[in-house]
């Protein structure tokens, strides 16, 4: 909590507000660090490419192989750059997500999957594997369904008369995901081997099934769902400190937690939807973002979402070339560094 | 001017307030005292829109409350309650900024102007939190956190402040300072002040009128020295209590007479 203040006095003197510069230079330096992320994680795998040559192919946005051999240039742009954009995406996604629900629920440790949403997809998934399993659409739209209809029931259950309060939203989603675990146990015992290891590596968050033609979908959720969320930041701002302390000072809170639920929802359906649950990143890169640069959510939710994505490629990095040639799910690479991490951080507070 | 015309709140067969007329005049300061479940807290909810009543009207000069935006009451009504939950950490100035977003142009979103910023240090030097502005909200006291509310709420400009027990949890000292500021604040900018309190004699002292409720009706309406009567406060409080007037102040002071019983 120090930290912020300390942070934000090295930054505007002895006004420590979050200022709209403070916001851009913020916002800049982490879009910098997401760029190079993205080159330098395209440099690594189990393939070794020619660096000079890879990064001049890049720089021209794959218009000239620059000297890479056939091979080497779809590696680069048809397997790592998409791969590695998805990451991105979702783990921009997560963040952002994360960060909006710990605002909205007032509560540090609302995390997405607190609320049921990535069981819903999950399920989704399931119906998917089970009756079109050959549809490449049939998996993502079902598991983006099944994360709505999650969302709509918990949203119903929580709805008491004066809207649907935090108190009764957790409570709400943990009903929601323990109904929704017991049925996928229920069914994963009727699936065939083979499909419950796939539908397995996929729960722990898979990045290597990237689609290229999901994945502007999943960019283009990813952006408007950060755009429409930080458009609402004030508003969380007051959330924050209490419904009736926003309402009394001019918060439309019904209608902005209407939105920001839905839209925070929207965002993990669609991350769960294209690589399955990666953990932790909606609980810890909120964290992170709120120690350093304060609680102020029009500076913490932009950062959330470029940090997030910062974490997810470095995680998934790791995942694909830790054991090279084999992988590992992106998603117990995040809880291997998220765990101890949040475990730092509660310590810390 | 705020006005509640026989308002009516009832939470499906409990009753909770019940054909309460008021008028929040400018310059006025209109206590607000009864025992607990007398409906005050309800009341005052139903004026600024949180509540709305299952049978008569509030308006705000001279319209119906609903037909103003959540934000165009925001500017106008200010409501100080209990401490706000602070589970995040947050300034002082940020708080306090808090009370400007009513005045946002781009509401959800937005930065605040320099003009919020000027508003906000005005009223941090009116509630003497100046020193403490770039302090976190957790760690001052409890007198100075109210304080903080009710800079809030003056950083508002709102021209009708909703007090609900401003003086709970608050020593003595503080408790005067609180409720000069509410005074100032009413003579200077001819706001109006609604407040709920325990503190009968600190009602006696600020306020201009006294509503003295008891079940949800309004049982006397008017001057303390009408309202504050020995009669009366049995009445609603079924307590035995003795009113003189202040040796200083020259206002009614009441004083309970309790027999002690003591057990052998």
């Amino acid at each position: 909590m120090i930290a912020a203040t300390q942070a934000g006095a090295a930054f505007a003197g002895l006004d420590s507000r979050t200022t709209p510069s403070k916001t851009l230079i913020s916002c800049g330096a982490l879009g910098l660090a997401l760029l190079l992320a993205i080159v330098v994680s395209s440099l690594v795998g189990s393939e070794q490419l020619p660096v000079r040559a890879a990064l001049c192919s890049l720089a021209s946005f794959g218009s000239t192989p620059c000297g890479l051999t056939s091979d080497q240039f779809d590696i680069l742009f048809q397997i790592r750059i998409p791969r590695i954009l998805l990451a991105a995406a979702v783990g921009a996604s997560l963040a952002t997500a994360g960060a909006s629900y710990q605002s909205l629920l007032r509560n540090p440790l609302a995390e997405p999957y607190l609320l049921g949403i990535s069981n819903g997809a999950a399920v989704g998934t399931m119906i998917a594997l089970v009756f079109f399993g050959a549809n490449e659409w049939g998996r993502p739209v079902l598991a983006f369904a099944g994360a709505l209809v999650a969302t709509m029931a918990v949203y119903r259950l929580a709805l008491g008369r004066a809207g649907a309060t935090p108190e009764r939203l957790i409570l709400a989603g943990v009903i929601v995901t323990t109904f929704l675990s017991s049925v996928i146990v229920f069914v994963t015992t009727l699936m065939d081997a083979t499909r419950i290891r796939s539908f397995t590596f996929w729960l722990l968050g898979d990045l290597s099934g990237t689609s290229t033609t999901l994945l502007p979908i999943s960019i283009a959720i990813a952006v408007l769902g950060t755009i429409l969320l930080s458009l609402n930041a004030r508003s969380l701002n007051l959330l924050m400190l209490g419904e009736r302390d926003a309402f009394d000072l001019g918060v439309e809170v019904r209608s902005v937690r209407l939105i920001i639920f839905v839209v925070a929802s929207l965002l993990v359906g669609s991350s769960v939807a294209a690589s399955g649950s990666v953990g932790y990143v909606g609980l810890v890169v909120p964290h992170l973002t709120r120690l350093s640069l304060g609680s102020d959510n029009r500076i913490s939710i932009p950062c959330a979402a470029l940090g997030g994505g910062l974490f997810v490629i470095a995680a998934d990095t790791v995942a694909r070339t830790i054991i090279a040639p084999r992988e590992l799910p992106v998603g117990a690479i995040t809880a291997l560094i998220g765990a101890p991490l949040f475990i730092y951080l509660l310590k810390r507070a | 001017m705020l006005e509640a015309r026989e308002i009516q709140v009832s939470y499906g067969e409990r009753v909770a307030v019940s054909g309460v007329s008021l008028t929040l005049r400018p310059g006025e300061i209109t206590a607000v005292i009864g025992p607990n479940g007398a409906g005050k807290s309800t009341l005052l909810q139903s004026l600024n829109g949180r509540i709305r009543p299952s049978g008569g009207s509030v308006l705000l000069d001279d319209r119906p409350l609903d037909q103003f935006s959540r934000r165009a009451i925001a500017q106008r009504i200010a409501v100080v309650a209990q401490e706000a939950e602070l589970r995040f950490p947050i300034t002082v100035l940020e708080f306090v900024l808090g009370g400007r977003f009513a005045w946002a142009t781009n509401s959800g979103w937005g930065w605040e102007s320099k003009r919020d910023l000027e508003i906000a240090r005005d009223v941090l030097k009116e509630t003497e939190l100046t020193s403490l502005a770039d302090r976190l909200m957790t760690e001052l006291s409890g007198g100075e956190r109210q304080r903080a509310v009710l800079a809030r709420a003056l950083a508002t400009e709102a021209l009708f402040l909703l007090l609900d027990e401003p003086t709970a949890n608050l020593d003595l000292s503080h408790q005067a300072t609180l409720l000069s500021l509410v005074r100032s604040r009413c003579d200077r900018r001819q706001a109006s002040a609604l407040v709920i309190t325990h503190d009968v004699n600190l009602a006696s002292q600020f306020a201009d009128q006294v509503l003295l409720m008891k079940e949800g009706r309004a049982i006397r309406h008017g001057v303390p020295v009408e309202v504050l009567t020995s009669e009366l406060l049995h009445e609603v409080f079924d307590v035995n209590v003795l009113v003189d007037s202040h040796p200083v102040s020259g206002l009614p002071r009441i004083t309970p007479v309790h027999e002690l019983v003591r057990h052998s």
